[in-house]
């Protein structure tokens, strides 16, 4: 069976991406077989963070619904502009036009539209795809276009991709790296995933994002840890999130210039710097990570 | 004015340049609001430490059954386009609710009218004072996943009841999707915050596409300036190739530090390289420079 395991924060800018990155190498080069997914789709930077996508080995692309409107019959009477309840239909000149960037495609419009002028194409919003790092990890990202909706149903389509696969080539465990916040694509990221790792830094900001994420995974019923990375910037507070989070802080990580450097150069800070002391702190929290996992 | 500062990469620094703008403008006398619509998680108020109030409670459309009336006809069922009404053939008709997003169709099909508008709490907007710089809230209740309507409910309230302000600046939630593009509709000017780092750049040239598809003004702020192995002549190259002007805010730890005290850099520490920057952006906004 493969693992699911996702990283979370509440706040952005915490560290996800770097100790989802990191924690996807790792297993790899012990010889778990890993995948990683990148389920922030409207700022994809896990492959980045992998060393970018080589190759690109599956792709596809990921439609919405919207209404479109046949001019020659509307009458003009503004029943679809009544009824829409996500502002999509605005009159203008005594005609409806459709804003195609709030429009949901559920069309209440086309239910009481009494000329049936008003009918359904289908739009890209985004695409999904499966692609190669240079450290040999392949990575499911997607895209969503800009100013689009809908990043939850395309974090479940990718989820569901790279399970697929997992199945197929027989992964051991699949590691998310999910978006920031707690809304819609946060809580697609979680649903269904055996572990949370939430990725805390000492500030009040955070902890509260933390605090909010966790509500979450207890409301979903996911087994969460938490991560405190950054701790030594504010060793105070990092003692009020010890209080906070008791047994289920599973790890903490220092502040070091050369993490930003790793990132500058797209490699993996275990790869680039194997014996630095935020290494070390990350592979002890990964290693109590998969004694938790038992897969050790 | 209505100033957004975002920045699409989560991180970069939205909040501790909004916080300290407002305050800033708010310091040099101007009537400011500052809105916080990083509803997901939002952490003005812990910079700030304002007390807030709650002013509303933002709700979302979800149909309510009246059993009584139901014919057990199947019509919602059939129009309903997340198939969160499901129908157990001559017993009952089920909601679940955290399929539905609202949509109405079953009301407009209902034959005997029973089903009608009913509601559910998705967030709420708060309000508060820090010195004379006015704060308002917006948060999405845990659990929930219609950020994006506590965002549009929040910025209708601010545009209502702060339409005769100076200056209005939005501190606008990590991403590019509809909850941004959302936010940056009432904006005068973007204010992109980036930082010197690939994955910095990536979401910045992402959201770049989002400015120009809505045809707004914007500048960039590249903070954390200075960091050792930053990209600067990239992200550089890319922003004076766009013909947008750019700030530097170098990286400070006294930045860092008044941050995870839950401070604002320029008032504990007004001469420090990043609270300079900060003013220097501000003045330029006074000017009318962008």
């Amino acid at each position: 069976m493969t693992l699911e395991l996702v990283v979370a924060s509440g706040k952005g800018g915490t560290g996800k991406t770097f100790i989802s990155s990191n924690l996807a190498f790792y297993l790899n080069s012990k010889g778990t077989k890993a995948i990683a997914v990148d389920a922030d789709v409207e700022a994809p930077d896990l492959a980045l963070a992998l060393g970018g996508i080589k190759e690109i080995k599956w792709e596809e692309k990921f439609y919405g619904k919207i209404v479109t409107i046949d001019y020659s019959r509307c009458i003009g009477c503004g029943s679809c502009v009544a009824v829409c309840r996500f502002n999509a239909l605005n009159m203008e000149n005594g005609k409806p036009v459709v804003d195609e960037d709030l429009c949901e495609g559920f069309g209440a419009c086309a239910l009481v539209c009494p000329v049936k002028a008003i009918s359904f194409i289908d739009i890209e919003r985004g695409y999904i795809y499966r692609g190669t790092t240079p450290v040999g990890l392949d990575v499911f990202t997607g895209d969503l276009h800009v100013g689009e909706k809908n990043s939850g149903l395309l974090v479940y389509n990718l989820k569901t991709m790279a399970r697929e696969a997992a199945y197929r080539e027989g992964f051991d465990i699949i590691v998310v790296d999910s978006a920031a916040g707690i809304g819609c694509p946060v809580i697609s990221s979680i649903s269904g995933a055996d572990l949370l790792i939430i990725v805390v830094e000492p500030s009040k900001q955070s902890l509260k994002g933390a605090l909010r994420l966790m509500d979450i995974a207890d409301q979903l019923n996911t087994e969460a840890y938490v991560i405190v990375n950054k701790y030594d910037l504010n060793v105070n507070f990092y003692e009020t999130i010890r209080r906070e989070f008791g047994e289920r802080i599973i790890g903490k990580i220092s502040y070091n210039d050369i993490v930003v450097e790793a990132y500058a150069r797209m490699t993996p800070l275990l790869k680039l710097y194997p014996d630095s002391k935020p290494t070390l702190e990350m592979i002890d929290a990964f290693n109590k990570i998969l004694e938790e996992m038992r897969i050790r | 004015m209505i100033i957004a500062v975002g920045g699409g990469k989560g991180g970069t620094g939205k909040t501790v340049i909004a916080v300290n703008l407002a305050v800033y403008l708010a310091n040099r006398n101007h009537k400011v609001a500052l809105v916080d619509l990083d509803v997901d998680n939002p952490c003005t108020y812990t910079l700030l430490k304002a007390d807030l109030r709650i002013v509303s409670h933002v709700y979302s459309f979800k149909p309510k059954i009246i059993e009584d009336k139901c014919s057990l006809c199947g019509k919602c069922v059939e129009n309903c386009p997340l198939h969160a009404l499901v129908l157990i053939p001559g017993k009952k008709l089920l909601f679940i609710e955290t399929l539905c997003e609202g949509c109405g169709n079953c009301i407009i099909v209902c034959p005997q009218q029973a089903i009608v508008e009913g509601r559910s709490l998705l967030g709420k907007i708060m309000a508060g004072e820090y010195n004379n710089l006015k704060l308002v809230v917006g948060e999405l209740k845990p659990g929930e996943r219609k950020s994006d309507e506590v965002i549009d409910a929040t910025l209708n309230y601010v545009l209502k009841v702060f339409n005769n302000y100076d200056y209005i600046i939005l501190d606008i939630p990590p991403g590019t999707g509809r909850g941004v593009y959302q936010a940056f509709k009432p904006a005068d000017l973007i204010v992109a915050v980036t930082e010197p780092t690939m994955l910095g750049l990536h979401d910045l040239i992402k959201l770049s596409k989002l400015i120009y598809s809505m045809k707004k003004k914007w500048i960039a702020v590249i903070n954390k300036y200075g960091l050792p192995g930053g990209i600067y002549s990239k992200l550089k190259a890319f922003l004076e190739d766009k013909g947008v002007k750019y700030l530097l805010v170098p990286y400070d730890l006294n930045l860092v530090k008044a941050y995870m005290n839950g401070k604002t850099v320029i008032m504990e520490y007004p001469e420090t390289e990043s609270s300079k920057a900060i003013i220097n952006l501000g003045e330029k906004i006074e000017k009318g420079e962008f």
